[in-house]
Order: structure tokens, then sequence, then C-alpha cells
């Protein structure tokens, strides 16, 4: 099958599946809100299907020109929630346009890393050769560190600790794959576990909690445990066929928070047992093999960071979001790309996938 | 693009990882994840059942169960439960700060149902179901509760109830025992706890992540324990007990040929109902009693028999041929053996066997003894069942000791004396026995000559199973050393100078040999054992005084218990 088909084909399955489940772990919830959220789930999806074929067919060249642009707004829309962001679970993440609450977030993550792609890909005027990997201190790090900085820390401030540290992530991933030189990135590594300790002062009381909890949950199985407890026995007590679909007794009798968004990955699983877990294992790995297939064999510099970028950025949003429902890592607000409710994190992701697309398409040119 | 391809190897290495992990989640581990998700969703609200009665021979309940109501709320928001609680206390009058104060402690869990008020009368309960329907989180829960209809009768026969302990446990965690069961500790009630016991039902309903009950998935309703029946006969248990009040002892009652017991009697008893109530302050005084009125003195007691034991020597004697019906020795008051002399409480003159047991003349059974020997009656002694449990079906039953030569050299380490043939013939010295193993002793002469087992369940469940315990075999006694015994065991109530003359005026013909022991302390312990109507005998009775005097006492004390079982038109 052809990559072009295949990309939408799959993120398509993934997407209804978790409209699937959204369904079964919503609809014995009390409320038009809960009961009409997989209508809403669909619309994200359409729309994100009708964001993938606009940003398939636009030259992904076009968006080196709009990097700073995108910046700008990301910055922009950023204060706007942390000026007049509405509270909700505590966190102030979103952001009201309209009708849709928009997580600025989601997009921050999007244009760090098309600014890391251009940056990193900028070619010298005397020769074709990438200038990356011949920087200094200040152009390699300090520069690019600054411009990740400002909306990471925005991020975090909000407060949403997992997506800004994934922004971090991102950044010093981007750094990697640009060439840029090995020993400035062991300095930042180094630095940030030297920072580790100080670090642990500043965080929140919960999120202090989740990492104790993470590192044992039965510490407190009632409270900031509860989560991942349940998490696993939903995931362990699907057993190999799974209870089936509307019978999972931890996501249906709510046991299991979140089941909608982070953690629907242990909703699904619970239903659906250790087959359909395995086989959307499978479906990530495939879409993830796409973008890092077309990486290597594209020759323009900015569209193989870019698509090998998106391509780490999945996985590394699932591989968490996994991880955390398996009660491998602490619990971080990060969805799991495609399947999570969300209308911001999905729009986001098929925009992702159509820019790889399009890195497709036009790999030829170059 | 070496930096991308450690990406591209690294993505997919954590995909396998992930893949792995989930398989040893949902696979190998997946049986633990789904108790765990069944504990989570699913609640036992357990119903109790009934435990078996136990009955007398003639059916009469000597232990039942009757229900208990107990009020129990289920937990919910505080407001909703302060709410709930003051309505109960209008409706109790109970005060709403106990109330609250049961509530805290009783809670365990947001679904399970929360003791409040335990035990409240029919009409409370009934007034407050009819409440039920305003407020669905009140339940009224019916308990079973042991009930004792003849407070302490018997009660060592019986046994009480207790929570398992944890010796308990351990020997019975096999056989679906948990901790915190009540089960029976003494008497029937331990030793047929099996069938006695009931089987809990339950409700099992789903709930969801606050407690609310969201289905009802099984129902199994709770079965009640297996009746099992005795052979004691309440009226000649209680007979015995009276005669028994004012003493430390025991008296066995018991039928001579198929040995059932009609009664057991321990002395002094206590009231099982304490236990049942939880009534610490009165449970801890029965466990710390130096009198162990736990104890049931019949079966557990050992005792030295004293004269009774005499009938023992006289066996031994005619079957060996050593001393014949005619055969009669001189008594002085006293007989020196070795260098020691040993008293005869009487001076006696010259004695022939009968008069011998009739007047329990020492110095007779002294030249008995010697001339059959220690070790020959020690083997009749073993003949008569003593030195060994009778096998009766109640625990902690005491084998008593039968001391012979080999013993003394083996646990004392000390040669047999003719001193100690002299002690053990009259029944003194390390020779133990309990109550109903005499009574099973005299049972022998009562009957003809067989050695019965004594039992005390008569039916499980409706279903005869004496036949299983009824075991007689024969003793293999000369009819005539039979006879010359019996005549004896006669005399001692008819002569004119027998041991147990009190018993002479009765309407029925009694049999038996009185006993005075010597105890280390300076009361001596008095003994009765005999059987009655001579002719046609139907009772064994055997009545043990601890410290109760001499053989005398026993015998009035057997005097009052037949003078009753007349009265009650029970003999």
């Amino acid at each position: 099958m052809k990559t072009e088909i295949k990309i939408p084909a799959i993120a398509m399955t993934i997407s209804l599946v978790g409209i699937v489940t959204i369904y079964s772990s919503t609809y014995m919830k009390q409320g038009e809100f809960w009961q009409s959220m997989y209508q809403r789930q669909i619309l994200w999806v359409a729309l994100g299907l009708a964001a993938y074929a606009v940003f398939s067919r636009i030259n992904y060249r076009r968006i080196w020109d709009w990097t700073y642009v995108i910046y700008a707004l990301v910055i922009v829309l950023l204060l706007l929630v942390v000026g007049s962001g509405i509270v909700r679970l505590g966190a102030q993440r979103w952001l009201r346009i309209a009708w849709f609450n928009l997580q600025p977030s989601e997009l921050a993550k999007f244009a760090v890393l098309i600014y890391m792609g251009r940056y990193c890909s900028k070619k010298s005027a005397d020769d074709v050769g990438l200038k990356a990997h011949r920087y200094g201190i200040i152009r390699g790090l300090l520069i690019p560190f600054f411009f990740v900085a400002i909306p990471a820390a925005f991020i975090v401030e909000q407060p949403d600790l997992g997506s800004g540290a994934l922004v971090f992530f991102l950044f010093l991933l981007m750094l990697y794959l640009g060439n840029i030189r090995l020993r400035y990135l062991a300095l930042v590594v180094g630095i940030l576990v030297a920072a580790m300790p100080v670090a642990w002062h500043f965080l929140h009381g919960y999120q202090r909690d989740r990492i104790l909890v993470f590192l044992n949950p039965n510490i407190d199985p009632l409270g900031a445990g509860y989560t991942i407890i349940q998490s696993k026995i939903a995931i362990g007590s699907g057993g190999f066929f799974g209870k089936g679909w509307l019978a999972g007794t931890q996501s249906q009798l709510f046991f299991l928070p979140e089941a909608h968004t982070d953690f629907i990955f242990a909703a699904f699983t619970e239903q659906w047992g250790f087959v359909g877990g395995a086989l959307l294992l499978l479906l990530y790995y495939l879409l993830i093999r796409q973008g890092i297939n077309i990486a290597q064999t594209t020759g323009d510099h900015y569209g193989r960071l870019l698509s090998m970028g998106i391509s780490l950025m999945l996985a590394i949003q699932i591989c968490i979001n996994l991880a955390m429902n398996m009660g491998l890592a602490p619990v971080v607000g990060i969805p799991l790309p495609l399947m999570s409710y969300g209308g911001s994190s999905v729009i986001i992701t098929y925009i992702c996938l159509g820019m790889m697309a399009n890195i497709n398409r036009t790999r030829a040119v170059f | 693009m070496m930096r991308a391809r450690i990406f591209s190897v690294c993505v997919a290495a954590v995909f396998v990882f992930l893949g792995l992990n989930l398989f040893n989640m949902q696979v190998i581990q997946g049986r633990r994840y789904r108790d765990m998700s069944n504990k989570n969703c699913i609640r036992l609200i357990p119903q109790a059942g009934m435990r078996g009665s136990i009955l007398d021979r003639n059916g009469v309940v000597l232990v039942g169960s009757v229900l208990s109501y107990d009020v129990v709320v289920l937990p919910q928001e505080s407001a909703r439960v302060e709410q709930i609680l003051a309505f109960l206390s209008s409706i109790t009058g109970t005060g709403l700060p106990q109330l609250r104060k049961n509530y805290r402690k009783n809670y365990s869990s947001p679904s399970m149902p929360v003791p409040v008020i335990r035990d409240v009368d029919r009409q409370t309960a009934a007034k407050l179901e009819e409440m039920k329907l305003d407020i669905d989180s009140l339940i009224v829960q019916q308990t079973p509760v042991r009930s004792y209809p003849h407070g302490s009768l018997a009660s060592h026969v019986l046994g009480y109830l207790n929570e398992i302990d944890h010796w308990r446990l351990t020997k019975l965690q096999d056989y679906g025992y948990k901790t915190r069961d009540i089960v029976g500790f003494g008497g029937v009630e331990e030793k047929y706890d099996y069938y006695l016991r009931q089987e809990d039902g339950g409700l099992s309903v789903e709930v969801d992540h606050r407690g609310r009950f969201t289905r009802v998935l099984g129902f199994r309703p709770p079965l009640k324990g297996k009746d099992v029946q005795v052979t004691l006969d309440w009226r000649i248990q209680k007979i015995a007990e009276d005669a028994l009040a004012g003493f430390k002892g025991a008296v066995v009652i018991m039928d001579p040929f198929s040995g059932e017991v009609i009664a057991c009697a321990s002395a002094p008893d206590f009231d099982p109902s304490v236990f049942v109530k939880r009534n610490y302050s009165a449970m801890g005084p029965l466990f710390n009693d130096p009198n162990a009125p736990l104890m049931n003195r019949a079966i557990t007691g050992t005792y030295p028999p004293g004269s009774v034991f005499k009938m023992v020597g006289a066996a031994a004697g005619l079957e060996s041929g050593k001393i014949s019906s005619s055969t009669t020795h001189y008594c002085p008051g006293s007989l020196t053996v070795g260098s020691r002399e040993f008293k005869c409480w009487n001076t006696h003159g010259n004695m022939d066997l009968i008069q011998a047991i009739a007047q329990s003349c020492d110095v007779f059974f002294y030249k008995t003894g010697l001339a059959v020997g220690g070790q020959m009656i020690h083997d009749y002694a073993l003949r008569f069942g003593m030195g060994r449990p009778t096998g009766i079906e109640l625990p902690y039953e005491s084998a008593g000791n039968v001391p012979n030569p080999f013993w003394k050299r083996v646990y004392k380490f000390q040669r047999w004396y003719d001193g100690d043939t002299a002690n053990f013939v009259i029944g003194q010295g390390e020779l133990l026995t309990s109550p109903l193993q005499l009574c099973r002793f005299t049972a022998v002469f009562a009957n003809g000559g067989s050695l019965v087992t004594p039992y005390i369940i008569k039916a499980i469940d409706g279903r005869d199973v004496s036949a299983a315990h009824r075991k007689v075999s024969p003793v293999n006694l000369r009819r005539s050393t039979i006879e010359r015994i019996r005549e004896g065991m006669r005399q001692v109530v008819s002569g004119d100078a027998g041991t147990a003359r009190a018993l002479a005026a009765l309407r029925v013909s009694v049999a038996g040999k009185t006993g005075t022991a010597q105890t280390s302390g300076d009361k001596t312990h008095a003994w009765f054992s005999g059987f009655f109507p001579y002719e046609q005998p139907r009772y064994c009775i055997c009545v043990f005084l601890e410290r109760g005097g001499s053989g005398g006492t026993a015998s009035v004390v057997a005097r009052q218990i037949i003078e009753s079982m007349i009265q009650e038109g029970v003999l």
C-alpha cells in the first residue's frame, strides 16, 4: 500500500477506535455533556481529516516562511491563557475561542517543532552544507534555547508540567537530529540532572505527589495513587480477550478516572484485552514508522527534520501515555494522540500527519 | 542520518517493551488483576445462617437460635447519615452521640452496611421496617443469636460459642473456617461444629466507584446448620445439677447396657450466654477462676478413686483364685507392710469378701492386693477401661493414670514396693480416674460383665447415629465373680454396717460403692458409684465431690438425685 494512503488509513482507524472507546467510557454518565462527548469527538476527527487534506496539499516549504508567524501566534495564545484562561481541573490550559476550547500547548509543540526544523536546517552561503554542526555554543544552544524556553515557561506556568517537559524534550531531540555538537547536548543534560533537586522545590504539591506515587502507588491508594492503581487493574483485568465492549467494569463503573482522555488506553484494553491492545500498539508503530521512512528517503534537510520530528513527537507522546497507563511512568497530563478526547490534540496531530504526507509527496522535487 | 537511525531503533525497542509489558499485565498477571477488579466493584452483603440446635433425647431444645434485630445503615454523605441517625435516635431512644460513636466504630468501607444498634426489640424492629420506604439506606438485619433456654444446664457437655482462636484457625482453615468466625468451644458445640455450623449466605452486588449500588449479581440463601440430638435427658440432667449445687464435683448417669449418657453434670458451671453477649467482665473471670468452672470434671478431671477401686482388687483376687467367696481376713485396724503400718479406717474383725466390700475394709484388700500383686491389679484396671479415654464423643477427655511396677521404674526411677501395692489396691497414690471411667466401670457389674463405650450423640440431622457409637465388649469375667461383687455392692447399701446406708430407705434398690480418697489437702474426695434398680439395672450413677468429705456425703447426694428422679417420675 502506498504511504499517502497508509497514513490517513491508519490514523482514521485509530481515531475510530478512540471514538468507540470514548463512547464506552461516557455512556453511563449522566448529563448531555457526557452523552454527546463522542459526537464532538467525531466532529474533531472530521475537522482533523479536513486539516489533513489541506496540509497535505500545502507545500511544507511554505511553513518555513510562516515559522515565526506561527511562533508569535503561539506566544500570544499562551499569554492569553495565562492572562484570561478559564479555570478547569485546577489548571488553566484552555482558551475559549467561540465554541472551541483551544489548548495552546498542543500548538506550542507544533511551533517548536517547525522552529527547530528551520533553525537546524539553515545552509551556509558559501557551500550547500548545513551549518548546525559548526555552530558554537551561543548559536548552537543558547539562541534556540531562548526561543523554546519562552513558550515552555508559559506552559509550565499553566501549570502543565508534562507538556512543558515534552516541549523541552522536543527541543533537545531536534538539536540532536540537527547535528548540533554532542558536547552541548551533554552540557544541557548535565545541567538538567544537577538542577533536579532544585526543581523539586518549585514543583506543586500534587506534582510531587504524582512522582512519589509513581515510585510507590500504594502510599496513597485513595488519593494520588488511585489513578495508577485503577488504571493497572483496568488493563490487567482485561486479560487476553478483554471483557467485551461496554462490559468493562473499571471504566464503565467509573473506577478509572479520565477514562476518555489520558487513560483511554486502559479503558480500551480492559474491553478488548491483549488482542486489542497489541493491535493498537501495532497500528501506532506503523504510523510512526511511516514518518521515519519518509525521513529516511527525503533529501531535503528541513523535510527530513520535520518528518522525523513529527514521528518522534508522536512516538514520545504515545509511549509516555502508554507507560503512564501501565504504571511505568508518573501521571503527567499527556493525552494519547488520535485516541484521547480533545479537539486541539486531534486537529494538531492531523495537521502534523498532513505535513508528513506532504513531505512524502513533494520529496521527489529534491 | 546516523542519529535518526538510532531513534528508529529506540522507538521499535520501546514499542516491543510496551507490548511485552502489556502481555505481562494482561495475560501472565491477568488473573490477579481480574480479582482486584472484581473486588473493586463487587461487594458482599453477608446474611448469617442459623446454627443447628442441640436437642435432648426427647427432642427438647437445649441450645437453639433466636433472631436478633440489628439496625444497619448504608454509608453515604455525612449530612444524610447524620439525618438518619437523628431519626433513629428519635425512634429507639438511644442517644445521638452513642449512635455517632457506633457508626464511626463499625464503619469499614463505603459500601458495607454499618451496624448502628444491635439487638433492638421486636416492636422497634417492626416500626423501623415500616419506615424503610422513606429511608432506603436503613436496614433492619436479622441475625440469629444462640439462645440457651435452660440457662447453664449441661453447659459443659454442650460447650459455648466464641470467636475462633489462632490455634483452632490454623487447624480448621482448610475446612473453610475464616478469622472472626464463631465456633464452638468445648463439648458438643466444638466436637460437632462441622454439623452444627450454619452456611452463611449473602447478596453480591455490583457497585460503582462511589460504592453506590448498581445491580444485584447473585444471591445465596443462608443455610441452617444440622441439629444434633444428644442422649441427655434434660430433666435428669437438671436433677443432677441441682443436687450438685454448692459442691465442686461431677455426676454421671448412664445406661449400663448401651452406654448412653443420660446426665453429665459438672460443678461449678458457667452461663454460656455471656459469650454470646460478649460480656467481657463476665468472661474474664471464667478463665481465671481457680475453681475452673469451664472444665468438665466428669471427663476432663481425674482424681484418685479411693475405695471404689477395691472392686478391681476383688475381681482380680476372685479371678486369679487368690481369694474365694469363703476367704476371710482378720482386720485388727491396721496392717504392717514392709516397715510401714497401713491403717484401716475402722477395726472390722473377721471379714469375708462381701462384708469387706460393704464395710470397705482396707486390711482385707491390702491382703488381697499383696496376694495378687500390683501388676495384675493394673491389668484388671485396664480391662475395666481405666487408664485410657472411654471414647465418648466429647473433646478434652482425659486418660487418667493406672500405675504399675514398670511405669514406676520408668517415670519415677523407683522400685515398686509392697507398700505401693497396698496403696494401689485401695485406690490411692498415683492412680487417677475420671468420674465417667468409674461410672463405666460400675456398669460392668450392673450389666453382668460387659464394658460399654459411653456415648452422647443420639442423632444428627434427624438420622439416628447411636448404632455407630454403641460398642459393648465383654470383660471376660466369671459369672460367679460378677455375682459376688454385685452382692457386695448391694450390701454397701442394704447391709447393717454398709457405708452407703443412706440409700437404703429409697423405694428402689440401689447397689454401689463409696470411696473416700485422700488428697494433698486436708479434705478428702467423696465418691459414690453404683447402679439401680439392683435386680434390673436401668441407670448407673457416679457421684464425685471434689474435696467433698467422705463417701457418705456422696451417697447422700446420690440419694437426693434418685429421690428426685422418683418424684419426677423419670425412673
